[in-house]
């Protein structure tokens, strides 16, 4: 097996003993517990039949059916294409920051990083609230823009989706610039100079030597805003007047409102299975990368691209 | 591969580690009874555990209440009745003394066996409006007493719908005029988006015919385009014209006339929504002689006043209206506006049968909306 490879392979002899296993298992059983047994139950809801508020064990496959038909469809591709579009516009915002904070911060990067993760000191609700606040129409932002005269007429973003598209990259930004950051920040600088010395310019640089450098950090933050946005169900109901069904909204209505576990269920199980597919498809398309981010005192990693 | 060297193989601890919590789990829950014990206490507890609406108890009389008795009441709080019915229809519901299910959702509840039923001997309903009790939605007030209720009705600016709207079809027409399209707050509660659908018909929401209601929903849909939010209610945003027209009870309606005195209030005929926000004692409740007594300091006139005054919903006692101090503006927008005829109104119940529908077409119209 890779892992029992991999401590083996680690230069001599790894002794593991009964108490590294203890504490490896403190969190799988919590995973196990909190995450796998109710996930495995969604799983054998899936299959029954719903009475109002509680569901018939047995096994029926018409939730899936109902769950792929057209209204669900149509609402997971329109969720699927706003968490792309977003998590990809969210990565454009947070790309420069990252960089700055990596590369150019100086003796400030540790206050940069902390100052990033600021926002979550406060609650998502909250952060989300405020700008309810700030995009309202005779708010601060309408107000701000009038006054130097870039608008002339009220302000209607609120209670639209692309109120709902800038409260989510603002909210996933911290997320994203973290990631992009650590990635950006153990490019070895030899690794620039050389590209220097070989006579590219800063912009020639960047795009054939950082840029790619940093596509594990692309893919992380990629990773990790994209497969939350899925399932995002506090910002389309706050900015966006509760509009334009997502997933989320989907999924919640059918447990809390038509007290349908059967169906919501199914659907959380396609959701999670779409989100695999996802998820496998960015590691294969990022399979690779690892070995061309230069990390020093790991020979034996250059040696296995080599071989 | 050193894992052979070792007697007991990490997979085989990982394994069981895994397993034992789940393991027990399970048989926790295949115990039977795991909710709410059956048998209430004899003796008074020193506490009283309400699951309520947020804000929905002035702080004054709580206060008083805990001088009086001793007790201060423990209040949890929940956004909506399918939350309500979701929790105490799990095991994570047992331990509420008394519960304020709305009337659409009492049927269901007490259906499921999970409200006790009242003892009329311990309480004193003579003082309250009697045309609030006996109706539809809990036939003899077996589970409920009625704690405070509210009208849907349209709170709208005259200028921008270009005239008064009198009904709910008058209420659709304005919806498509130029300035009043995209200005519009509908609510996110299914029944109250069809119910009106189904009353520009002539027929009645608490229909058994689901063609009546899926009949609706072209009609639903292709309106939806005029709205601009299914959100909670913004007294600002109706103050400041983002929204023109929206359905909301008769406090939010108020809030939003104090805010901008133009606006104008409506129930619109031939028929709208009476809801009555009602007390119930839950199931096994922990003190079921605690709850009694909170009901009756409730009950009682002057508390019924000051709960009116604080939460701008009209509490149950009669003649209030008359009692209301002077001090309180738009005092007659609290009881609904002057013309309220309680005998004219329907109040929705919950129907298995039925609401799944009802909560279809109002998915089908959210998304349309944002389309």
């Amino acid at each position: 097996m890779p892992v029992f490879c991999w401590g083996a392979a680690k230069g001599g002899r790894v002794r593991r003993n009964t108490g590294d296993h203890v504490l490896a298992a403190i969190p799988l059983a919590w995973l196990a517990v909190l995450f796998l047994v109710p996930l495995g139950f969604t799983l054998v809801y899936s299959f029954g039949t719903s009475g109002f508020g509680s569901v018939t064990l047995g096994f029926s496959l018409d939730n899936y059916a109902q769950a792929l038909g057209p209204l669900y469809l149509e609402t997971f591709l329109r969720t699927l294409a706003f968490a792309v579009g977003s998590s990809a516009a969210c990565l454009v915002f947070a790309y420069p920051i990252a960089y700055a904070i990596a590369r150019r911060s100086g003796r400030f990067k540790i206050v940069a990083f902390a100052l990033i993760l600021v926002p979550y000191l406060a609650s998502l609700l909250i952060r989300v609230m405020s700008w309810q606040i700030l995009l309202a129409q005779g708010g601060p932002l309408e107000r701000m823009l009038r006054s130097i005269g870039l608008l002339h007429s009220p302000l209607t973003i609120l209670d639209s989706i692309p109120a709902v598209v800038i409260g989510t990259i603002a909210v996933y930004l911290p997320i994203a610039v973290i990631a992009l950051a650590v990635v950006l920040d153990r490019i070895p600088p030899e690794v620039i100079e050389a590209g220097h010395d070989l006579g590219a310019s800063p912009s020639a640089t960047f795009f054939t030597v950082i840029l790619p450098l940093s596509r594990p950090g692309i893919a992380t933050a990629a990773l990790l805003t994209a497969v939350p946005m899925l399932g995002e169900l506090v910002i389309p109901v706050l900015l966006g007047g509760n509009k334009g069904l997502f997933l989320a909204q989907a999924i919640s209505a059918q447990y809390v409102q038509s007290q349908n576990y059967a169906l919501g269920s199914a659907m959380v199980v396609l959701l999670v299975i779409a989100i695999a597919v996802i998820v496998a498809l960015l590691v294969r398309l990022t399979r690779g990368f690892d070995a061309t981010g230069g990390e020093p005192g790991r020979p034996e990693r250059a040696k296995r691209v080599e071989g | 591969m050193s894992s052979s060297a070792h007697p007991v193989s990490r997979r085989a601890v990982l394994g069981a580690a895994a397993l034992a919590p789940v393991a027990a789990f399970l048989a926790a829950c295949s115990s039977p009874g795991s909710g709410s014990s059956g048998t209430a206490s004899a003796k008074l507890t020193s506490q009283l555990n309400i699951y309520t609406w947020p804000d929905y108890f002035s702080k004054d009389d709580l206060a008083a209440y805990a001088k009086k008795y001793g007790v201060t009441p423990k209040i949890s709080t929940y956004t909506d009745n399918n939350t309500l019915y979701t929790k105490l229809n799990s095991a994570a519901g047992a331990g509420y003394d008394i519960v304020v299910p709305s009337s659409s959702w009492i049927k269901q509840i007490s259906d499921k066996g999970l409200l006790e039923e009242l003892d009329h001997d311990r309480l004193n309903l003579k003082n309250l409006d009697q045309s609030l009790l006996n109706r539809n939605y809990d036939p003899g007030n077996k589970y409920s007493i009625p704690k405070d209720w509210g009208l849907l009705g349209v709170v709208y600016d005259p200028d921008a719908t270009g005239g008064e709207i009198k009904t709910w079809q008058d209420f659709f027409d304005a919806g498509a005029k130029p300035n009043v399209s995209g200005r519009i707050r509908m609510t996110s509660a299914a029944e109250e988006t069809v119910g009106p659908a189904l009353w520009i018909q002539g027929k009645d929401w608490n229909t058994k015919k689901i063609s009546d209601i899926e009949g609706t929903a072209d009609f639903l849909t292709g309106f939806a385009k005029h709205v601009k939010t299914f959100s909670a209610f913004d007294a600002n945003a109706m103050a400041s014209g983002a929204i023109v027209m929206a359905q909301a009870n008769q406090a939010y309606a108020r809030n939003a006339i104090l805010l901008n005195p133009k606006l104008k209030w409506v129930v619109p005929g031939p028929t709208s929504e009476l809801w009555v926000d009602s007390f119930s004692i839950a199931k096994g409740a922990p003190d079921i002689d605690r709850a009694y007594q909170f009901l009756e300091y409730q009950l009682t006139p002057t508390v019924q006043l000051n709960e009116t005054v604080y939460l701008g919903y009209p509490a149950s006692l009669k003649g209030l209206k008359s009692k209301m101090p002077s001090n309180v503006k738009q005092a007659d927008l609290i009881f609904g506006g002057p013309n309220v005829d309680l005998g004219k109104l329907t109040s929705f119940v919950v129907n298995p049968d039925t609401y799944p529908t009802f909560q279809d077409i109002q998915n089908k119209v959210q998304a349309a909306a944002g389309a």
